[in-house]
């Protein structure tokens, strides 16, 4: 399937958060925030309660620690933006152990904050539905391991190969559910003695 | 003894869109001829007048020798966009200001520019919704081959999606470039319920004539059947189109009055009000110094020939009014109108799709 052009979000009332001292860098960045649209506060050292649940959050490399983020390094739930000063290594490395999916480099102009936003909301909107397709794929494979369990134990029980992937599709198609769920129920029902479902069949 | 401040004028006397540079550069001179006409006011302006000759590289070389070399803290300036993005950085670098009066694309926020004219919200979002339940949503997209036109166009495809409209085409001509044979085949073959001309200069011109022409030999190109939709056209090029976009539709915060008092059109306005604000901040500060000037700009209301204008603190936008017009002889006669000002929206973060299929709070004027 070929993609829809992606649409240009807009991000009026949107929330962002600004991990970073008071600093005329998180003055400057409230004030283009809060022109484009936004509803933006700047904490330090700690975030809020509710930080999860944030559509954006502006870190400060130079400065921060693990300590403040409450989520483990990588996994945050929004998309990240690194406000980078010193361009040391270790600090580059550390933003990026956090998966920051853009950055803006002091000192903080009204310029490039716009963009730095779109870049990593679609950066981290597609890193999100790759770990969905993932999970899913990997939750396919060990499904399939399911039905050639199932496909074995009814093979067992004296039916064909073929007898027993039709017994399976037929379940499945009845109930209005998948194989690998009947697969998963027939082995349970194996499991548990209850044999007369499959002895019906 | 009146105190005289000096102020930067940065518009081109010859360009490709010479006649709008030149209506903002009188917009900007009679604003300050009236200044100093008024013995009340407790200040002068000395205009510091620089040419850049249609060159976008020049604006900002030129901006720059008006903040170093003469005591000018604002500019009253640029056209395009690309003018004023040469711009900016000079300003930041000088801490200097400038007050941009022409229409544009939006997605901008400077904390040193004020923006007198109007943004997206303004223009092309109010005139798609007059258009799309009068004439159709089948879309036929025309844009000068740089970022207005490509900005502009990328609302409007968003904004026919929103009405499950389809764009028929999306077609862009190199500036200047007069070669619109290919455009008319096209729009022939695909019929589409409306055009969205943002080429300039005389890509524009051009094209405007190539359409009369198909309007005569197939009714269904007149304007009345299928109108040709403009967000930056002005009065003063209507002359230089010789009655070819009779018809047509154009929109703006201001249109020249039938008595032809006044402003020629709402570039001319614009830049006038620019200098009246100027001047009504300064006054107030008691300094032209942007950094006190910049933190007034939220004051009540300011007087001026676009009317009584607020300005947004947070976007630096103005407020203004939104007139739709139909291109009648040498002037815009107004078929639509808000009600009052709309603020300013300039990233369109309260545009909301799910509710732009409705009709928009605009008022019939005839």
């Amino acid at each position: 399937m070929r993609r829809a052009r992606p649409k240009i979000p807009h991000l009026g009332g949107a929330r962002a958060l600004v991990l970073h001292r008071a600093h005329a860098d998180a003055t400057a960045l409230l004030r283009q925030l809060t022109a484009i649209g936004l509803n933006a506060e700047a904490l330090w050292p700690d975030l809020p309660a509710d930080a999860a649940l944030a559509d954006f959050l502006f870190f400060d490399v130079d400065m921060a620690c693990d300590a403040q983020m409450p989520w483990e390094p990588g996994e945050a739930p929004m998309p990240l933006i690194a406000l980078i000063g010193t361009e040391a290594p270790g600090r580059i490395e550390w933003a990026l152990k956090h998966r920051a999916d853009a950055h803006l480099v002091r000192p903080i102009g009204n310029a490039g904050i716009y963009s730095a936003m779109l870049i990593a909301q679609q950066r981290f909107e597609e890193r999100r539905e790759l770990s969905r397709e993932i999970a899913s794929l990997r939750n396919q494979v060990s499904e399939r391991r399911t039905i050639v369990q199932a496909v074995i134990k009814l093979t067992e029980r004296g039916q064909t190969e073929a007898e027993a992937f039709a017994l399976l599709r037929r379940l499945a198609m009845d109930a209005q559910s998948t194989m690998e769920a009947e697969a998963a129920r027939l082995l349970q029902d194996i499991a548990g003695g209850v044999v007369e479902r499959s002895r019906r069949l | 003894m009146r105190k005289q401040i000096d102020i930067g004028v940065l518009f081109s006397e010859r360009a490709d869109y010479d006649l709008l540079s030149l209506a903002s550069r009188a917009g900007a001179l009679s604003g300050i001829e009236e200044i100093n006409a008024d013995p009340r006011r407790p200040i002068r302006f000395n205009a510091i007048l620089r040419d850049p000759g249609g060159r976008a590289e020049s604006y900002g070389l030129l901006g720059d020798e008006i903040l170093r070399r003469s005591r000018a803290r604002h500019i009253i300036g640029c056209t395009t966009s690309s003018s004023r993005k040469e711009t900016i950085p000079v300003l930041e670098r000088h801490g200097g200001m400038l007050w941009y009066a022409a229409p544009y694309e939006g997605f901008e926020a400077s904390d040193k520019v004020a923006y007198l004219h109007s943004c997206p919200n303004q223009h092309i979002v109010p005139l798609l919704h007059y258009v799309f339940p009068r004439w159709g949503t089948d879309a036929f997209l025309l844009g000068s081959n740089y970022v207005w036109g490509w900005e502009v166009n990328r609302v409007a495809r968003d904004m026919v999606g929103d009405w499950n409209g389809r764009v028929l085409a999306e077609r862009y001509l190199p500036i200047g470039d007069p070669d619109v044979a290919r455009l008319i085949a096209e729009i022939r073959a695909t019929r589409p319920s409306f055009i969205l001309n943002n080429l300039i200069g005389r890509s524009s011109y051009e094209f405007l004539r190539a359409y009369a022409e198909l309007g005569r030999e197939d009714p269904a190109f007149l304007p009345e059947r299928c109108p040709v939709l403009s967000c930056d056209l002005m009065e003063p090029e209507l002359a230089a189109l010789g009655g070819l976009a009779e018809g047509h539709l154009v929109v703006g915060p201001y249109f020249a009055r039938t008595d032809r008092q006044g402003p020629r059109c709402s570039m001319e306005a614009a830049a006038h009000a620019a200098v009246l604000i100027l001047a009504d901040l300064i006054e107030r500060a008691g300094t032209d110094d942007p950094a006190v000037v910049s933190t007034l700009l939220g004051t009540p209301l300011f007087s001026t020939p676009l009317g009584p204008i607020r300005i947004d603190p947070r976007t630096q936008h103005a407020h203004l009014p939104v007139l739709i017009g139909r291109i009648s002889g040498d002037r815009f006669e107004v078929v639509w109108k808000s009600e009052g000002a709309l603020p300013p929206d300039p990233y369109l973060s309260r545009y909301d799709p799910r509710t732009a299929a409705m009709p928009p709070v605009l008022k019939v004027v005839s």
